[in-house]
C-alpha cells in the first residue's frame, strides 16, 4: 500500500504517495526531478546521497521516503536558493579546485555543511574525519579540505 | 538495485509496535535506524514482508543518567546523539567513544546504539565496552517486559536472545566502579571509521593499591559473538599488572577466540591481533584508572 | 620564455559552478518520456557452454518491454584493437558460451527497475559447466581448459622488445639480480556507476547519452555491432563521475541500451550498481613479473632482461595494449644499454582487466623501482644516488621505440631529495619509521594506431563571431580531469582572449569534428591541445590580414593577439577588439562565417608516444610493528610535465594519484574466491578515506616539451606509479622487510618480519 507523506524539500512543499519500501534517494531523483543528489553505492558507503533531515546529514540511499514525511530535507539545489549568489562552501570549492569528475561534491557540500553548523572552526583532521563518510576518487580530497576551511572562513567573516 | 517490498507501519507506542510484530510474524522485522536492516534487504539477506519503525515512539529515544540507576539508553537515541550526550561523555566516556568511531556521520546520524546490539555482528562496535561495563537489555515483549544482562543476549552472528515479538526498548549501563575505566581498541585496513576485523573492549578496576580489582575483556570480531576472554580475567583479578602477567593474561584473552578467514583479515591475523589488542587495551585502562586516585 | 596571460595561472573550472549547484547532469539525471529502465541477466559461472535459454516466463511479465539473449543480437565481435581484428573477442552478449562470473547473457528493459530486476529471476539458463583458471600459471600449463578457441595457449597476444645483447651484457655485469613480483588487480572506483541511456528518432538512427571516455570508439563499435552505420549513431557525453580507464571501450549496457531502444521505440536506460561495478567491473591488469638487471661495479646499468605475464581474465579488453605499454615502461627512466622484454597476455575466467590510469606503469614500475631499491642495498650506493647516475636526459633514444625531446628527471630526483631531507632521514629516523623513493615515466598519448581510425587522432573546429566570442567544438572529452577548462585556457591564451569570451561544444559525435580517440593515455592535453592550436593560428591569420589592411601596416610588423584586441606589436593604438576584427574577415567573405579547422596526428614519432613526463616521489611511513599497520606520514613529489598549464588542475591531479597509489600499495585489492570477487561495497574495498590521506608536498619541474602545445605535455596519470614503489621501500627501511607481492598488508609486514 501506498502511504501518502509530505516531504519539505528545500523550502517547497511536496504532498506524494510513495510505496513503503522506497528510498528518499529514488524519490528525490525520480520523482521530484531534484537529480543534483547523486546515488553512487545505495549501502551508505559512499556518501553522494547525502541530504540534511531536519539539520543532520544522512544517507538518503539509506532513508525510507515514508520516515522522512514531515521531515525538513536540504539538498544540494537547496544550498543557494536565489539561484545568484552561491552558499560560501559551494565558492569555496570551486576555487580552491575541490571539484574535478564533480560527481561526490553534492555529498561532500551538505557533509561540509553539517560539520560547520556543529562546529565554525573545524581543524584539519576533524575536517576529514568530518568527510569520512565521502567517498572521492579525483582529488585525493586534500583540495576539498582545503575549501571546506576555506567555506569556515567566509562564513565567519559573512557573520560579523 | 532497487530494494525489494514490504509493509512499513511506524507505532506511537512500543505496545503498538509489539502487537504490529506479533500480527506481522517471522516476516516482521523491527527497524530503528535502518542502516544494517535496509543494506540487508537491499543485498537480499534477508526478506521481510513488513517493517515496524520505532523512530516514532516518543521517549524511545531517550539518554537519562542518575547516580543510583546508571545509564539508560533508549532504543532509537542515535549514535551520534550518545557520542555527544555529556552524561555519557563524563561517566562513561569509553560509550561515547565507541559511538563516536561507529561507522560515519553520516551513519551516526541514522543509526542508534540499540540497533548496533541488536544487529548482533560480532564485530559491532559498541558491543565489546557495554559488555566490559556489564550492560543489561530492557524488552518488551508479547508477554510483557523483562531484561536480561548483555553477555547473555548474543547468540550468534545476526542471533539474539530475543523471542519473536519481542523488542530491546533500551540498554542499561550501572555506574562504574571507583577507580575503574575502560578502553576499546580496533583495527582495520582504513585507519578510521570502517568495521573491524578485531576489536577488544576491557573494563578495569584497581584497588587501593593499583592491584586489578575487577577486570572484564570482551573481544570483538573473532568469534561469532563477541567473545569474554574469562580465563585471562583470572590471570590478572587480585595481581599487580606487570607486563608480564598482561601478556601472560592477554595470550589467554587470544585462546577465548575462534577466528575465521574472511574478506577483512585472515584467521591466524586476528587471533595474534586479540593478544596485541588486549595487551594494549588493559594498559590504556591502567593507565587512565590510576590517575583517578581513591 | 614568453609571458602568458591566462597559462600557467589557477583558473578554476569553468564547470565548477554547474558541480557545485547539483545542476550538471549525469547520464543517470536524464530522464525521457516513456523511458524503460534495463537489466542485465550475468553468468553465475565462471566457464560454461550455454545449452538453453528460456526467456518466455520474464517475456509474459506485466511490464516486461523487451528481453534478449545472444540468440536476438547480429552477433558481431568487437574489441578496442581494430587493426588486429583477431584481438576482438567478445559479443555484447554471450554466444555459446561464458567465460566469467558476471558474464552478460541476457538483457531486459521494462517500466520500472523493479519489474526488469523481477524478470532477470524468470529467465532460466541451462549452463554446462566447464573446468575454468583462475590464475596465469594455471592458464598457461599444458592441458588447461580453453577459453577462446582462437587461443589454444590461452595466451591472446605477446610482445617483444629487443635491442643490444642481454645475454651477454648480463654475463658480463659486475653485479645481476633476478627477482619476480606479482602484482594484484584494482578497481577504478570511479564514483559515478556506468550508465546509458538511448533513443531512437523516427529515422531509426540511435542517439545514446553515456557515460563515456570515448565517445568516438563508442560511435564506431556500437554502430559495427548493431550492423549500422557509423553516422547513424550519434554518442553524447554528458558530464562524467570519472573514468580513470574504466569507461574506454564499448560495453554491453551500450549496445543494449539501442538494441532495445530500437526494437522497443522506446528509450531505454541501463545504469549499474555498485555491486555489478566492483564484482564485475573491469580491473587493473594483475601481473606476475620476472625482471634480471645487471649493473658495473660503480652502479651503471648495463642491462635487463624482463618477462611479463599479464592476467587478462576472460577477454581481451585493452590488454594488448596493457601488454604493449609495460613492456615500455620496463624500459624508461633509465639507460639501459641492452633491454630484452617479453609480455605475454593470458586468459584466464575472471572479470577482464582493462585500461586503468597508467595503463601497465604501475605494475611495470613497481617492478622496476623496487629492483632499484634492491640493488641500491646490495650495490651500497643511495638509491637517490644510482638512479641519478642512470637516468635518462634529454635527446635519450630508446632505439626503435622512441626518443626523449624533454626530460626533467635529475631535476626531479634532486628536488625530491632535498625537500623531503631524506640524506639525514635516511640515515637516523625514529624506531619504526622508514623512507623510500619511486619515480615514473608516462606518455603523453599514444602513436600506435590501433584503432585503426580513418581520421585524425584530435580535431578541432573554431567559430570566431563578431560579439567577440569564439566558440570552441571538440570530440575531447572531460570526465573530470578538466579538459574542458585547459582546452578553453589554451585557446584563450592563443587569441588573446578571456575564459568567459570561449564557447566549448564538446563531446558529442554529431556536432563536434571527426574525431578525437578520448580521454585516456594522457592525450587529451597535447593532441587536442595541438589541434586547436592550429586551428586557432589559422584564425589568427585571416585576423592579422584584416588589421593589416585596415591600418597599412608595413609587412614587417609582428601582429599581437592580447586584452581581446588585436594589434601592431609596439604600436597598440593600430589595432581593432577581436570583434571587430572578426566582423572585418567576415565582410570581406561577404558574410561567410569565420570558421577554421585544426587538426593532430603524430608522425614520426616512433612507436609509443610524442612526449613523456617524469618524476619523483619519496614516502615517509610510520610502521606499528605489532599490528603491522602502515601509516604514511608524508609524500614529497617532484615532476615534470612540461609547462604548467594550470598549476591547480596539475595539483589535483598529482592529489588524485596519490589516493590511487596509496590505495594500491596498502588497502585496496580484490579478494577471489576463484572466479568470484568476494568484497563488492566500499565498505570492504578499502580505498582510502579523508583521514587515511597523508599531507603532501610537491613542486613542478618545468621544462619545455617541443611536440607539446605551449610546452606542455602529460600530468597526472603517470603519478600514480611511483607511490607502491616508495612505500614499499620506506616499510623496508622502517622494518626490513621487503614486499614483492603487493599490497604490502599489515598481514604480509608481520609474516615477513617473523612475527606471525
Ligand atoms: C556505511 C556503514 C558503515 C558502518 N560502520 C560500522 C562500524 O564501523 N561499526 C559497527 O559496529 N557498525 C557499523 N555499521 C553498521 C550499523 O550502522 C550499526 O550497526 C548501527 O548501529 C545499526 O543501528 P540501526 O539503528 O541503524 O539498526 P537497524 O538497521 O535499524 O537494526 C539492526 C538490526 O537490529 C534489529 N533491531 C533494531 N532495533 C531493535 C530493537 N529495538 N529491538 C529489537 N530489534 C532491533 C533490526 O531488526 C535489525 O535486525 C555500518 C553501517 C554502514 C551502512
Ligand atoms: S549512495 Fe548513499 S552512500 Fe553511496
Ligand atoms: S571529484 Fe570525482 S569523485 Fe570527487
Amino acid at each position: 500500500m501506498k502511504h501518502s507523506i509530505t516531504l519539505n524539500v528545500n523550502g517547497d512543499t511536496y504532498n506524494l504517495a510513495v510505496d513503503p519500501w522506497r528510498t528518499l534517494n529514488e524519490v528525490l531523483r525520480e520523482d521530484l526531478n531534484l537529480t543534483g543528489t547523486k546515488f553512487g553505492c545505495g549501502s551508505g558507503d559512499c556518501g553522494a546521497c547525502t541530504v540534511m533531515l531536519d539539520g543532520r546529514a544522512v544517507s538518503s540511499c539509506l532513508t525510507l521516503a515514508v520516515e522522512a514525511d514531515g521531515k525538513e530535507i536540504l539538498t544540494v539545489e537547496g544550498l543557494a536558493p536565489s539561484g545568484e549568489k552561491l552558499h560560501p562552501i559551494q565558492e569555496a570549492f570551486i576555487e580552491k579546485g575541490a571539484i574535478q569528475c564533480g560527481f561526490c561534491t553534492p555529498g561532500m557540500e551538505i557533509a561540509a555543511l553539517d560539520l560547520l553548523r556543529r562546529n565554525p572552526g573545524p581543524k584539519e583532521d576533524q575536517i576529514r574525519e568530518a568527510l569520512a563518510g565521502n567517498l572521492c576518487r579525483c582529488t585525493g580530497y586534500a583540495k576539498i579540505v582545503e575549501a571546506v576551511q576555506d567555506a569556515a572562513d567566509k562564513m565567519k567573516s559573512n557573520q560579523s | 538495485m532497487p530494494i525489494p517490498r514490504f509493509d512499513y507501519f511506524a507505532p506511537r507506542t512500543v505496545d503498538e509496535a509489539v502487537n504490529l510484530l506479533a500480527q506481522a510474524g517471522p516476516d516482521g522485522r523491527v527497524m530503528a535506524g535502518g542502516t544494517d536492516l535496509l543494506v540487508k534487504i537491499r543485498f537480499r539477506v534477508i526478506h521481510p514482508a513488513a517493517i515496524v519503525g520505532l523512530k516514532k515512539i516518543e521517549g524511545l529515544e531517550r539518554i537519562s543518567f542518575s547516580r543510583n540507576k546508571g545509564l539508560t539508553i533508549g532504543a532509537t537515541a542515535l549514535l551520534a546523539d550518545v557520542a555527544a550526550s555529556s552524561p555519557v561523555r563524563r561517566y562513561y566516556p569509553g560509550v561515547a567513544q565507541a559511538a563516536d568511531q561507529t561507522a560515519n556521520v553520516q551513519v551516526r546520524n541514522m543509526g542508534t546504539v540499540v540497533g548496533n546490539l541488536c544487529n548482533a555482528s560480532p564485530s559491532a562496535d559498541n558491543a565489546p565496552t557495554l559488555l566490559a561495563l556489564g550492560a543489561r537489555v530492557r524488552i518488551t515483549g508479547p508477554g510483557g517486559q523483562r531484561s536480561m544482562s548483555l553477555e547473555d543476549f548474543f547468540r550468534g552472528p545476526g542471533m539474539t536472545a530475543l523471542e519473536p515479538g519481542e523488542i530491546v526498548t533500551a540498554v542499561t549501563v550501572p555506574l562504574p566502579p571507583p577507580r575503574s575505566a575502560t578502553a576499546y581498541l580496533s583495527l582495520s585496513a582504513r585507519a578510521k571509521l570502517d568495521c573491524s576485523a578485531v576489536g577488544v573492549g576491557v573494563m578495569l578496576a584497581l584497588d587501593d593499591r593499583d592491584r586489578c580489582k575487577d577486570l572484564r575483556i570482551f573481544v570483538g570480531a573473532c568469534a561469532p559473538i563477541p567473545v569474554r576472554a574469562g580465563g585471562a580475567e583470572q590471570v590478572l583479578i587480585g595481581e599487580k599488572l606487570t607486563d608480564s602477567t598482561v601478556e601472560q593474561a592477554a595470550l589467554e584473552a587470544a585462546k577465548a577466540t575462534q577466528p575465521i578467514d574472511d574478506v577483512r583479515a585472515s584467521a591466524d591475523y586476528r587471533y595474534k591481533m586479540a593478544t596485541v589488542l588486549t595487551i594494549r587495551a588493559i594498559m590504556d585502562a591502567r593507565k587512565r584508572a590510576l590517575r583517578k586516585k581513591n | 620564455m614568453e609571458k602568458h596571460a591566462i597559462i600557467g595561472k589557477d583558473i578554476p573550472r569553468t564547470d565548477g559552478r554547474a558541480k557545485a549547484t547539483g545542476a550538471a547532469m549525469y547520464t543517470d539525471d536524464f530522464k525521457l518520456p516513456g523511458m524503460l529502465h534495463g537489466k542485465l541477466l550475468r553468468s553465475p559461472l565462471p566457464h560454461a557452454r550455454i545449452v538453453h535459454i528460456d526467456v518466455s516466463k520474464a517475456r509474459a511479465l506485466p511490464g516486461v518491454k523487451c528481453v534478449i539473449t545472444g540468440a536476438d543480437t547480429p552477433k558481431i565481435k568487437f574489441g578496442n584493437w581494430r587493426l588486429f581484428p583477431a584481438t576482438q573477442d567478445e559479443y555484447p552478449l554471450a554466444v555459446d558460451k561464458v567465460r566469467f562470473i558476471g558474464d552478460e547473457v541476457a538483457a531486459v528493459a521494462a517500466i520500472d527497475r523493479d519489474i526488469a530486476e523481477e524478470a532477470l529471476e524468470l529467465i532460466e539458463v541451462e549452463y554446462e559447466e566447464l573446468p575454468a583458471v583462475f590464475d596465469v600459471d594455471a592458464a598457461i600449463a599444458e592441458g588447461a581448459p580453453v577459453i577462446h578457441e582462437q587461443s589454444p595457449g590461452n595466451i591472446s597476444i605477446d610482445r617483444k622488445i629487443n635491442y643490444g645483447d642481454v645475454d651477454k651484457a648480463l654475463a658480463e655485469a659486475y653485479y645481476v639480480r633476478e627477482d619476480t613480483f606479482t602484482v594484484h588487480a584494482v578497481s577504478h572506483a570511479y564514483l559515478e556507476p556506468c550508465s546509458s541511456l538511448a533513443q531512437v528518432d523516427l529515422d531509426g538512427r540511435i542517439t545514446i547519452w553515456t557515460s563515456t571516455q570515448t565517445p568516438y570508439i563508442v560511435q564506431c563499435l556500437l554502430a559495427a555491432t548493431l550492423g549500422m552505420r557509423e553516422n547513424d549513431v550519434r554518442v553524447i557525453k554528458p558530464y562524467v563521475g570519472g573514468g580513470f580507464g574504466g569507461k574506454m571501450e564499448l560495453r554491453t549496457w551500450e549496445f543494449c541500451a539501442a538494441f532495445m531502444a530500437k526494437k522497443t521505440g522506446r528509450p531505454v536506460k541501463f545504469t549499474l550498481t555498485r555491486e555489478e561495478e566492483l564484482a564485475y567491473g573491469r580491473r587493473r591488469h594483475p601481473m606476475k613479473i620476472r625482471s634480471k638487471v645487471g649493473f658495473t661495479k660503480d652502479g651503471i646499468l648495463v642491462g635487463k632482461d624482463l618477462k611479463i605475464l599479464l592476467d587478462g581474465g576472460a577477454y581481451n579488453s585493452m590488454g594488448p595494449t596493457a601488454t604493449f605499454l609495460c613492456g615500455n615502461f620496463g624500459a624508461m627512466l633509465y639507460r639501459y644499454p641492452s633491454y630484452r622484454f617479453l609480455g605475454e597476455h593470458v586468459y584466464t575466467n575472471k572479470p577482464p582487466a582493462g585500461a586503468m590510469r597508467g595503463f601497465g606503469a604501475p605494475q611495470s614500475l613497481f617492478a622496476a623501482e623496487s629492483q632499484m631499491n634492491l640493488a641500491a642495498e646490495e650495490l651500497g650506493i643511495d638509491p637517490i644516488e644510482l638512479r641519478i647516475k642512470n637516468a635518462m636526459v634529454t635527446g635519450d633514444r630508446i632505439p626503435g621505440v622512441a626518443t626523449i625531446s624533454s626530460c626533467g628527471f635529475i631535476e626531479s630526483l634532486k628536488e625530491v631529495a632535498k625537500m623531503s631531507g631524506w640524506k639525514s632521514k635516511r640515515r637516523r629516523l625514529k624506531d619504526g619509521r622508514g623512507i623510500g623513493v619511486g619515480c615514473y615515466s608516462f606518455i603523453s598519448g599514444g602513436v600506435f594506431n590501433w584503432f585503426n581510425t580513418q581520421y585524425p587522432f584530435s580535431a578541432a573546429e573554431i567559430r570566431a563571431y563578431a560579439d567577440g566570442t569564439v566558440h570552441l567544438l571538440t570530440m575531447a572529452s572531460d570526465i573530470g580531469q578538466g579538459s574542458d577548462t585547459v582546452l578553453k585556457q589554451i585557446l584563450a591564451e592563443e587569441l588573446g582572449l578571456k575564459m568567459e569570451d570561449i564557447r566549448i561544444t564538446s563531446a558529442d559525435t554529431a556536432m563536434t569534428p571527426q574525431a578525437d580517440l578520448g580521454s585516456w593515455g594522457s592525450r587529451v592535453t597535447l593532441m587536442a591541445g595541438n589541434s586547436i592550436l592550429k586551428a586557432a593560428r589559422k584564425i589568427k591569420k585571416q585576423l592579422a590580414g584584416a588589421v593589416s589592411a585596415k591600418f597599412n601596416l608595413n609587412v614587417i610588423f609582428d601582429i599581437k593577439f592580447a586584452d581581446g584586441r588585436v594589434f601592431a606589436a609596439g604600436k597598440p593604438d593600430r589595432g581593432m577588439s577581436f570583434g571587430e576584427a572578426v566582423a572585418f574577415v567576415q565582410k570581406a567573405n561577404r558574410g561567410e562565417p569565420l570558421v577554421a579547422r585544426g587538426s593532430y596526428t603524430p608522425r614520426g614519432k616512433g612507436l609509443v608516444t610524442p612526449a613523456f613526463s617524469f618524476g619523483a616521489q619519496v614516502a615517509e611511513v610510520e610502521v606499528d610493528k605489532e599490528t603491522g599497520l602502515v601509516k604514511v606520514k608524508k609524500m614529497w613529489t617532484a615532476h615534470d610535465c612540461g609547462t604548467v598549464l594550470n598549476p591547480m588542475a596539475v595539483e589535483g591531479q598529482l592529489d588524485g594519484s596519490i589516493q590511487m597509489g596509496l590505495g594500491y600499495a596498502l588497502s585496496e585489492q580484490f579478494v577471489m574466491d576463484g572466479g568470484k570477487t568476494l568484497n563488492t561495497t566500499f565498505l570492504d574495498y578499502k580505498m582510502p578515506h579523508a583521514p587515511d590521506m597523508p599531507p603532501g608536498e610537491s613542486v613542478c619541474i618545468e621544462t619545455y616539451e617541443p611536440e607539446g602545445p605551449m610546452g606542455a605535455k602529460e600530468a597526472g596519470e603517470g603519478l600514480v606509479s611511483p607511490t607502491a614503489p616508495a612505500i614499499a621501500e620506506a616499510v623496508w627501511h622502517a622494518t626490513g622487510f621487503r614486499c614483492k607481492d603487493l599490497p604490502i598488508t599489515p598481514e604480509k609486514i608481520l609474516r615477513g618480519t617473523g612475527k606471525l
